[in-house]
């Protein structure tokens, strides 16, 4: 066993943690594009920069008011135009955006480390913070993630990377150099995040086991027990779960039990909505929360997002889909509607076609699955292959996270049910651990017509027997098969629709919020085959 | 806080017609962060033009820029001549010579402002 090494710092945060180290890459301006004109590099260079401030923004928006005010800066930094001119300049001289952009940046933060005060000089890694922001941007290289629980080894950490990691797992920061009064010491302290500064370099592998005792303002590599011992353990305590009554269930006017599980939309609603009106959440859509490929692929993002609503959930299910983009919705560059339709490269076909986007988002859903009872909801599914791909997928990043240490759980997988010809044979999806009709683009394909075109929006609104008749084929098989089956479908908010639903054979039932009331009364006042209870009596 | 007396001119138009003052930095910290970040969203809400100049370098930069206040590295005890062109220049002039006679209202917890 190698032999323990001590290594002296600067405390800026108390506590103790141990871990595997995160050896942090620096960024350097690697493999950058050959320049296009002067206008289209700016134009790269300013949808960047664009990129990046939403970013910020929406971190902002779910962080504390001291982290959104240290990022109120860089959100400042990046609303100046002084900046994106002084790359421009280099793009004038020939120089790509990437280049352009760290070039001006690097020479920027040189000058800012040269101040005479330590807490301007401080201020440094927040400006590289932006640099790699927004060079993520125009490179749709993901911002450096690591694991939870690590210990984070490198020359500085960004405030931005700091409020995106989740510290609740325990772990630290280790900097060669720092500072006690740089952004992120503030925000470590603030969270008990242990920190140790100003170690000088030291050679560490990635994935070593470490030591970081703030309390004493040491770091030790590969340490051995009596280290351990000697160090207080003040590894932090997760949030433990909320022990909260899964409620959402209703009785049909003959006693039959149907669920109402929660549509979310967006993580805000969580907030807004009481999980015990809602047996969990019966969809969890993801397309909204990616508001660029950048976020798309940010892996620690969706996984935030996932925690929140797991937590949200407490013991009920949560179900999440995975990003479903394609037709009606597109990101730029991605599911572009010209090239790819509403009958084209959308839903689970563009996710296996796009495999880093569909690995980030596996990977964070992996993670996730450990707080709670997590269900992954496959978009568009139309032959079993695809929900075998998809599986792979999630068995090959399950390993390799293992390899690296991460904690995860394999989530339950289960299909959407909106492409007729998944509908009609759904006995051939028996890896499907559960079924749920997404009756919106079931109609639109049954009818062929999309229900946003006006000249044919009469066609779409008359298809409600048709998808009925299907809905009520696909609970057999389910049923056959003993598998869950729901509708997660605008009909399913809509009371008129509710007892042809039941009548159809389905008994769960995922409404939006707003509607969980109507929904639940309805539901009251009808027996489960769908006769209204009160023309009974 | 500082007590030092301020050297500090009274506002003033010049032959330019630019309004002025001249005032010294007391904050703790020098323009950092967060009193950059105040002191150019404040010079933004006025419709003239804010210009700076730090230790009579004869430079002025954009009072609007926190990009360039932040690249001056501005430090406690420095000197700083704010000048102000054009519509509500003197109630600019005014306004910021304040803030940071009041340290960038640092006393007090900022959260973000809209």
């Amino acid at each position: 066993m190698a032999e323990a090494l001590e290594i002296a710092g600067t405390a800026a945060s108390p506590g103790v943690g141990l871990g595997p180290v995160h050896r942090a890459t620096d960024v350097t301006a690697e493999v950058l594009a050959l320049p296009d004109t002067v206008a289209a590099e700016r134009d790269k260079l300013r949808q960047a920069v664009a990129t990046a401030l939403a970013e910020l923004q929406a971190l902002a928006d779910r962080s504390d008011e001291e982290s959104a005010g240290i990022l109120g800066f860089q959100i400042e930094m990046l609303l100046d135009p002084a900046l994106a001119e002084m790359a421009e300049d280099r793009i004038v001289a020939g120089d790509g955006a990437a280049l352009a952009w760290i070039g001006a940046l690097d020479e920027y933060i040189a000058g800012i480390k040269e101040a005479p005060d330590e807490q301007l000089r401080a201020r440094a890694v927040d400006i590289v913070d932006i640099r790699n922001r927004v060079m993520s941007a125009l490179t749709g290289r993901p911002l450096d993630g690591f694991a939870p629980g690590s210990v984070f080894v490198g020359k500085d950490l960004e405030p931005s990377r700091f409020l995106a990691h989740d510290w609740t797992a325990g772990g630290g920061i280790v900097l060669f150099e720092g500072s006690v009064s740089s952004h992120v010491a503030m925000l470590a302290r603030g969270r008990c995040v242990p920190m140790v500064v100003a170690t000088g370099q030291f050679e560490v592998a990635d994935g070593a086991r470490v030591l970081i005792d703030a309390n004493n303002g040491r770091v030790v590599v590969a340490p051995d027990d009596s280290h351990v011992r000697q160090a207080k353990p003040a590894r932090a305590e997760a949030t433990p779960i909320a022990a909260r009554r899964a409620g959402g269930v209703v009785e049909t006017a003959d006693g039959v039990a149907i669920r109402l599980s929660a549509i979310i939309n967006d993580p805000a609603e969580l907030k807004a909505v009481d999980p015990a009106s809602f047996a969990g959440i019966g969809l969890m859509r993801t397309e909204f929360l990616v508001a660029s490929p950048a976020d798309a692929v940010d892996e620690q993002r969706h996984y935030d997002i996932y925690r929140q609503a797991l937590e949200w959930a407490g013991d009920a299910p949560a179900i999440v889909r995975m990003l479903d983009l394609g037709g009606e919705k597109t990101l730029p560059g991605m599911g572009d509607r010209k090239s790819e339709s509403f009958l084209g490269l959308r839903g689970i076909r563009l996710l296996l076609a796009r495999p880093a986007l569909a690995r980030a988002q596996v990977r964070a859903l992996l993670r996730a699955a450990v707080h709670g009872d997590l269900g992954v909801l496959l978009p568009m599914v139309t032959v079993p292959d695809e929900l075998d791909a998809m599986r792979t997928y999630f068995e090959e990043e399950r390993a390799d996270l293992f390899r690296h240490g991460v904690e995860t759980r394999m989530p339950e997988i289960g299909m959407m049910v909106e492409v007729p010809a998944a509908a009609l044979m759904l006995e051939r999806f028996s890896h499907s651990a559960f079924f749920s009709f997404g009756t919106n683009d079931l109609a639109q394909y049954l009818m062929a017509a999309a229900r946003d075109d006006q000249s044919v929006a009469a066609l779409y609104d008359a298809a409600t027997s048709a998808v009925l008749r299907v809905i009520a084929q696909g609970v057999g098989h389910a049923e056959a098969m003993k598998k869950p089956i729901g509708i997660c479908g605008e009909m399913a908010s809509d009371p008129r629709h509710i007892p042809a639903l039941m009548a159809a054979g389905l008994r769960h039932f995922s409404v939006a919020p707003n509607r969980v009331t109507d929904i639940r009364s309805t539901i009251g006042g009808f027996y489960s085959d769908g006769r209204a209870a009160a023309e009974m009596k | 806080m500082d007590n030092r007396s301020r050297r500090e001119a009274p506002e003033a138009v010049d032959t330019h017609g630019y309004y002025k003052a001249e005032i010294e930095v007391t904050h703790g910290f020098g323009l950092h962060a967060r009193p950059s970040v105040i002191f150019t969203r404040l010079a933004k809400s006025f419709p003239c033009s804010v210009e700076i100049e730090v230790n009579d370098s004869h430079v002025w930069l954009n009072g609007k820029s926190i990009v360039k206040i932040m690249g001056a590295k501005i430090r406690r005890g420095s000197m700083l001549k704010i000048r102000a062109r054009g519509l509500r220049a003197a109630e600019a002039i005014h306004a910021l010579k304040a803030l940071v006679e009041r340290d960038f209202d640092e006393a007090k917890k900022h959260g973000r402002s809209a």
